[in-house]
């Protein structure tokens, strides 16, 4: 320091002390993990699972197999670009391992690339402290792409890693000096969401889907045989058997008793029942394995009444046959309280994201000319233009309606009511009914689309056309100002930061709108069919398929609101913003 | 009533009643004789709910006065008010915040069907009046409080109405603003010779402001006096130590004190 006078500085904070040693450690950590995954990536060849059954590996086969057809029959781009290159060297067909190849190189660059870019947000760190976030941030993005590429392998551990080192940039990220703006902050969140998406499905796996508190397992004697256990049964020794509750039906009259007795029964005084309260557990949380609905418990006739649940006979002595499915399949299991159910997690319930990000880059039929990225953009854009018709509909119409109701009492109170009365109609049964008015097209979507858009956007610009201060007005009729005038050049003007907020809301709800439409309609073009379609192979493990169709329609919505964002900054540019 | 040589506001005997009739009927202005001439600055005092306020929006044909006459430059108050004979500065600046300074001074023009360039210009020289031809560009939410009202003020006078109707115009500005505001509206209305009907909580600002002030009392409305101020034009800051001024002072407040008499306390605001 060369300035005469040293300013004492205030006691440094905690975080100001940390922070420099706090960014070293979390940087060498990360810069630790990638080049760990460097070094197992490259080490791997092309038959390696890592590299087969990654995204792009995956890609790479498709693109392959496509150029084996005839050159008339690719149609998709990325198919044509291989069946090129195999012309180009001469080959019938591209062999794989020449993609393999480059992905390979690809793969390497990119992780020694996000280790330098690591290295020099450490150097930053030292010199320019502020430049260091755009860094952390540029790794952080590169690394959350990864996700999406390398696949989940049975005992290996590169997700694990990659999660901890995007997890050490996120903390570092955090900690750098800077404002935290609205991109970062975003894909901070979005990191965040991702890393905790799949940490909770590592962690569901690892306890197989279920949080259990061990509980004591059922005691019992195992007969050799039916008769016997009954016969002990009768003779007082045991307090109940479990058994099949057909066998037992052939043995002995059911409880309650049945008008229709069968006749002939081996054991008149023992009872089995008919109807078993099967529940038991702790409050809502059950027990595993329940109580298996072929079973049925025996009792004799005089305790058939306290003997009526499964509850009641966890501490009575109990008799079962041996090798039965009673024992084996049941009474022999632990059994544990299930304090938490995680099957949500699962890889059907809730793929991976490189499942997800795999589906798109994969044909949606077997063998499909088309990729699902390409097959789902053409339904998005399909849909969008539905949407897109239905918000300028619906807008066009809320801001009649809006306008009317400003301008006429009579009119606001008396079709205001049936305004609001059709947004408690369900879409859902309105939609049926507009596709056979105007039949099935694209209008009827339309039309369905702009009912649930201009309810907003009569509600803000009523709303908004009776914002201005009675002095505003008030001054225009001093200027001699016709209805008109004021309507154009004060109420519009006031009223468009209210109709812009009802036309955001209506952007995103149009695209919904667009989708719910096109089911009953029967339209297949659009992404409410794609839904549909891979909703219903539910069972067919085909829920990465679903997710892709999901995460499309949110991206179509998405872009509609920033269009609309955007067109509301461009016209609103110069008036008070107080948020930002 | 005949339109008098320099008789700019002729009131006589008006009577304003809200809702007549109803169980909520108040009688906001009983039998207002005033008669205003051309270029007085004149301003209406008096507590909360004395009408003046009412009184100067009957004169602006923002309310109908329920009985009585009353001519504006030898019309009704409605054809004068068609005739673009007020320029209104209210207490808020009522500025459009979606429009520039310039275009904010425009407006009127705009309403009244001027040519763009006419516009353009007329609000470049009333904003250089108001000293501020340097934000002509700026939003109204980038001035302070004082530049605002001073923007209202150029929009008022854009037009070249032959009266101005200010109602509380500073009230809501601070003391010191509020002065300066003061020295800058006398020179304006000095520079322009319009009549202005200025409406005040604030004895001070009454007193050295106007030619006359009308002093009123609540419960119903009326007249209580009308006070003559002599003190000279060209008025200063020096002005403001004149004892004359402070007998002035000292006199309004003595007949607002028997105006405001029976009423609840605090109906009265300091001056």
């Amino acid at each position: 320091m060369t300035e005469a006078f040293a300013i004492p500085l205030p006691p440094a904070t905690w975080a100001q002390r940390f922070r420099q040693p706090l960014l070293l450690g979390l940087t060498l950590v990360a810069v630790g993990l990638v080049l760990g995954l460097l070094a197992q990536y490259n080490s791997s060849g092309f038959e390696d699972a890592i590299q087969v059954e990654s995204t792009l590996g995956r890609l790479a086969i498709w693109m392959a197999e496509q150029s084996e057809n005839e050159p008339e029959d690719i149609r998709s781009p990325l198919a044509q670009y291989a069946d090129n290159w195999a012309t180009e060297i001469g080959a019938e067909a591209l062999d794989p391992a020449i993609l393999f190849n480059s992905i390979g190189n690809l793969g390497s660059a990119y992780f020694a690339l996000i280790a330098l870019i690591l290295l020099a947000a450490l150097a930053a760190c030292a010199l320019r402290p502020l430049a260091a976030r755009n860094m952390y941030f540029a790794a952080l993005l590169l690394l959350d792409l990864l996700l999406f590429l390398i696949p989940t392998l049975e005992g290996s551990n590169e997700l694990a890693r990659l999660l901890l080192a995007i997890l050490a940039v996120l903390a570092a990220l955090a900690l750098s000096p800077g404002k935290i703006g609205r991109v970062i902050g975003f894909f901070l969140a979005l990191s965040v969401l991702m890393v905790g998406w799949e940490a909770s499905k590592s962690f569901a796996d690892s306890v197989n889907y279920k949080l259990l508190l061990p509980q004591a397992s059922w005691t019992y004697e195992r007969s050799p045989s039916l008769e016997q256990a009954l016969l002990a049964l009768e003779a007082g020794e045991v307090d109940a058997v479990v058994a099949d509750r057909k066998d037992l039906d052939d043995l002995m009259p059911p409880h309650p008793p049945q008008e229709k007795a069968k006749e002939n029964l081996q054991f008149v005084n023992l009872r089995y029942m008919k109807t078993l309260d099967r529940a038991q557990g702790w409050a809502f949380l059950p027990i595993a394995p329940a109580f298996p609905g072929r079973l049925s418990l025996a009792v004799r006739a005089q305790d058939a009444e306290p003997l009526s649940a499964v509850r009641a006979i966890i501490d009575s002595d109990i008799a079962a046959v041996e090798g039965d499915f009673a024992d084996v399949k049941f009474l022999g299991l632990p059994r544990n309280l299930v304090l938490l159910d995680l099957k949500i997690l699962n890889d059907l319930n809730l793929p991976h994201l490189q499942m997800i990000a795999e589906a798109f880059l994969q044909p949606a039929r077997r063998n499909g000319e088309f990729l699902l990225l390409r097959i789902l953009s053409d339904a998005g854009v399909y849909t969008f233009s539905e949407a897109l018709f239905g918000f300028i509909f619906g807008a066009v119409l809320g801001f009649v309606l809006g306008s009317l109701f400003a301008h006429s009492r009579l009119l606001e109170r008396g079709l205001l009511p049936y305004v609001v009365a059709s947004q408690t109609v369900p879409i859902l049964a309105i939609a049926p009914m507009v596709v056979i008015w105007l039949g099935a097209s694209q209008l009827s979507v339309a039309v369905i689309a702009a009912y649930l858009t201009f309810f907003p956007v009569t509600i803000n610009t009523l709303r908004g056309l009776g914002s201005p201060a009675p002095a505003q007005i008030e001054l225009m009729r001093s200027y001699a100002a016709s209805r008109w005038t004021i309507m154009w050049k004060l109420r519009f003007p006031a009223a468009l930061p209210y109709i812009f907020t009802a036309l955001k809301v209506s952007a995103t709800a149009s695209v919904v709108g667009a989708i719910i439409g096109e089911l009953p309609s029967g339209i297949g073009e659009g992404l409410g069919r794609a839904i549909l379609d891979f909703s219903s192979d539910y069972s067919m493990i085909s829920t990465p398929k679903l997710w892709a169709s999901i995460v499309m329609a949110a991206a179509v919505g998405i872009l509609f609101f920033v269009a609309v964002n955007l067109a509301e900054r461009f016209i609103l540019r110069g008036r008070v913003r107080p948020l930002d | 009533m005949s339109a008098e040589q320099g008789v700019v506001i002729a009131a006589q005997g008006i009577n304003k009643i809200f809702n007549p009739g109803s169980d909520e009927e108040v009688i906001a202005l009983q039998d207002i004789n005033l008669s205003v001439e051309s270029g007085e600055f004149i301003s209406l005092i008096g507590p909360s709910g004395c009408g003046k306020s009412t009184l100067m929006r009957l004169v602006g044909d923002l309310l109908q006065p329920t009985s009585g006459d009353l001519l504006v430059n030898g019309k009704s108050a409605r054809e004068a008010r068609l005739d673009r004979d007020y320029g209104m500065v209210f207490q808020a600046a009522t500025l459009y915040d979606w429009r520039s300074v310039t275009k904010n001074v425009q407006l009127p023009l705009e309403v009244m069907g001027y040519a763009k360039e006419e516009r353009r210009k007329r609000a470049q020289a009333m904003l250089e009046m108001v000293e501020l031809g340097a934000f002509a560009g700026h939003y109204p939410w980038q001035l302070s409080g004082g530049m605002q009202q001073r923007v209202s003020i150029a929009r008022a006078l854009v037009f070249d109405p032959s009266i101005l109707l200010m109602d509380e115009p500073f009230g809501a500005l601070d003391e010191f603003t509020r002065e300066r505001m003061n020295l800058e509206l006398l020179r304006i209305w000095e520079q322009t010779g319009k009549t202005i009907i200025f409406v005040t909580h604030s004895i001070s600002e009454a007193v050295f402001l106007s030619g006359r002030i009308v002093v009123m009392s609540p419960r119903p409305g009326r007249i209580t006096k009308i006070v003559s101020n002599d003190l000279p034009y060209p008025r200063d800051f020096k002005t403001r130590s004149d004892p004359a001024y402070h007998a002035l002072v000292a006199e309004v407040r003595e007949l607002l004190r028997d105006a405001v008499g029976s009423g609840p306390p605090g109906a009265m605001h300091a001056p």
